[in-house]
């Protein structure tokens, strides 16, 4: 087992990590010996174990971390088997996103995914076709289950991206509802 | 007849189980290589190994009957253990060894049959006093008769498919405006998944414990029970946990309970290892559902508190001998709980979650017990179920069992994939849970969350991306040659850096 020291020349750097729901961590000199979080210090160590696993060891109890994705300043962090989604932001990259957010003009195309990976069994609907939040849209075949995927809301569907016997992949766009 | 070789027509953690059992009775073991996954664990345990990994036939490897009577005779292997799924139910593959004399690990045809068809098996119920839940007397062969009888026995109704199991074919309808597309859909993966579409209709009790019987049962007209198995903890009809005894049990209801399930093996002249189950209402009225002539995943626990080798038995039974206990003989002590360690994406409503197990670290301690099927750099196939390890712990009480549940999953350390270790906790933490007050509905009605966060695990998350992102800016900055860098780079900069050379 061996401690990975954390001695950094950038004292006095603030992150901001904010979750999906908005929720702000301020981060203080993470890569330091005294790390602060939302202004408390906060006596994180990190290990790495011998069968090659990472680990936290906070207020005596050990945690499994692993980043599952990166990229640029997103994360996407598992932690004990549980995935937390952040962007890391500087103090003055967050005010510019929170800007852009504010500005943002709010899109009426839905858009259905594929929430596993698997074969479409059977399309139910149409293009133009109206349809009810909660109905099914799609059957999908996934680890030899049927699946029901239904609509999260009202409107008229677009687009249909997908056909029968199609194979999809987790998250693949299937079809977009204009609300 | 002795048996001296055994081919293991399956996979995964129920292969390795039966080697294991093998191993110590002296038994040469022979395992199937797929191109699937041709570096599986059970490949490294067994004597033999059968390379199929450069034929890639029509039909599966497990399922392809007639390969795996050729591999058997080629190789002058005594006996089949099909496992369980698979052909682990079907009665021609029984029959098939049979005709050539071949030892199958198992019941006879005749009884696979028959319960493996519903409508039979019910019939049998009927006759043999085993009480049953209202439903159509056959096959429903329409909607419109599907109707009449939903209408008859009354809503809510569950569709089974007649020749099913596992979940597959199976769909509840609440009102009658639903019956036309749920019919349609479980004819359909019915006949996917069993190739035959025929349902049949039954009441369906809502928030019933599912209860099971393990029975045993060897050539010489001997048939005991080894207590029941509680497996209410189910999602789509899959178990998820499982654990024995029950805490809705006394001593009566067991006595009652365990000779229905002997009188329904006893109606086909059941031998070997069978599993009965039924369903039990909150007044202590049980229904016979259906027997499961075969092993189950979640034998371990029954293993746990009678001290009994299921496998072991099956084996012995199978080369003739005679059960070496009687019921009187069998005494459950403490309590088993039993995990499925799924590699499934529990925050994403259980999807499969396909990868490389990276890294797997057991918990370890005498009183846990680990079924796998995986090792480090076992890959995850979207060809098999998504089951990779169960974890079996046992305590003298059920709350010592719980505690000591919690403290396993906590240190099953798995990196690559996400499985549903959390939601485990999440159960195990419930208070109802604990209280022994549970059904099949607990999943839906009594958890909040599906999902075990502790109190600081979102702000620990959030360090280690933040701290990884400062870490990297650090690299970027520094223009210098540091040569004790390696010392103090940070564990996933490091991986980062390996990975790229």
């Amino acid at each position: 087992m061996k401690l990975y020291s954390k001695k950094s020349k950038n004292i006095g750097e603030e992150y901001i990590a904010v979750t999906q729901k908005n929720k702000r961590f301020i981060i203080n000199n993470p890569f330091s010996e005294e790390p602060k979080i939302n202004n408390k210090k906060a006596d994180i160590k990190i290990f790495e174990s011998e069968e090659g696993f990472t680990y936290l060891v906070w207020k005596n109890k050990k945690y499994l971390a692993e980043i599952i994705e990166k990229n640029q300043n997103k994360y996407t962090v598992l932690l004990n088997g549980v995935s937390y989604s952040f962007s890391i932001e500087s103090p003055i990259s967050y005010k510019r996103k929170k800007y852009l957010e504010k500005h943002k003009t709010k899109s009426k195309t839905e858009i259905i995914i594929a929430p596993m990976p698997g074969k479409i069994l059977e399309l139910l609907v149409e293009e133009n076709a109206e349809i009810k939040e909660g109905e099914p849209i799609i059957i999908l075949e996934a680890m030899k289950m049927q699946n029901e995927i239904n609509s999260h809301v009202s409107g008229r569907i677009t687009k249909i991206l997908v056909k029968q016997n199609d194979s999809v992949a987790k998250n693949e766009v299937l079809l977009e509802i204009e609300k | 007849m002795k048996i001296k070789s055994l081919l293991i027509a399956n996979r995964g953690e129920i292969a390795v189980r039966i080697v294991h059992t093998a191993k110590k009775m002296g038994i040469k073991t022979y395992g199937i290589k797929t191109a699937k996954e041709p570096n599986a664990l059970y490949l490294q345990l067994v004597t033999n190994v059968c390379d199929y990994s450069e034929i890639v036939g029509e039909i599966p490897e497990f399922l392809d009957i007639e390969k795996l009577i050729n591999i058997a005779k080629s190789n002058k292997i005594d006996a089949i253990h099909p496992g369980y799924g698979f052909l682990a139910e079907s009665p021609y593959f029984a029959k098939r060894c049979e005709e050539e004399g071949i030892a199958y690990i198992g019941p006879s045809a005749s009884a696979i049959y028959k319960m493996g068809n519903k409508t039979i098996a019910k019939q049998l119920a009927t006759q043999h006093k085993v009480p049953l839940l209202k439903g159509s007397i056959g096959n429903v062969r329409s909607i419109k008769q599907a109707k009449e009888i939903s209408k008859k026995i009354g809503y809510p109704v569950i569709l089974k498919a007649a020749a099913g199991g596992g979940g597959r074919g199976m769909r509840i309808v609440e009102k009658e405006s639903k019956i036309e597309k749920m019919f349609k859909i479980a004819s359909s993966e019915a006949e996917k998944a069993f190739n035959d579409s025929s349902l049949f209709i039954e009441k369906y009790v809502s928030n019933p414990k599912h209860i099971e019987f393990q029975i045993l049962a060897d050539k010489h007209g001997n048939y005991i029970h080894l207590g029941e198995r509680e497996c209410s903890i189910q999602r789509k009809h899959q178990k998820l946990i499982e654990e024995a005894p029950s805490s809705a049990l006394d001593e009566k209801l067991r006595k009652d309970m365990g000779d229905a399930a002997i009188r329904i093996a006893k109606s086909v002249d059941y031998c070997n290892a069978g599993t009965v189950e039924f369903l039990l209402d909150g007044r202590g009225n049980y229904y016979f559902m259906e027997m499961n002539t075969r092993i189950q995943v979640e034998h371990p626990v029954t293993e746990m508190v009678t001290g009994i080798d299921i496998i072991e038995q099956q084996i012995k039974i199978e080369q003739g001998e005679k059960l070496p206990f009687k019921q009187k003989d069998i005494k459950l002590n403490g309590w088993a709980i039993e995990f499925r360690i799924n590699a499934e994406d529990v925050q994403a409503g259980f999807s499969p979650n396909l990868g490389t197990i990276e890294k797997i670290y057991y918990p370890k301690g005498k009183n846990i017990r680990i079924d796998s099927g995986v090792m480090d750099s076992s890959v995850v196939t979207p060809y098999y179920d998504s089951m990779i390890a169960k974890l079996i712990v046992y305590s003298e009480t059920r709350e010592k069992t719980i505690t000591a549940s919690i403290s396993a999953l906590k240190k099953f350390w798995i990196r690559g994939i996400k499985t549903t270790i959390p939601f485990c906790i999440e159960v195990l933490c419930n208070k109802k849970f604990r209280k022994g007050e549970f059904n099949t509905s607990f999943i839906e009605q009594d958890m909040k969350k599906l999902y075990y966060q502790g109190p600081d695990d979102e702000m620990l998350a959030a360090y280690v991306a933040a701290f990884d992102f400062a870490a990297e800016l650090e690299t970027d900055r520094s223009t210098y040659v540091n040569f004790e860098q390696g010392k103090n780079i940070s564990p996933w900069v490091l991986n980062k850096r390996l990975r790229s050379f």
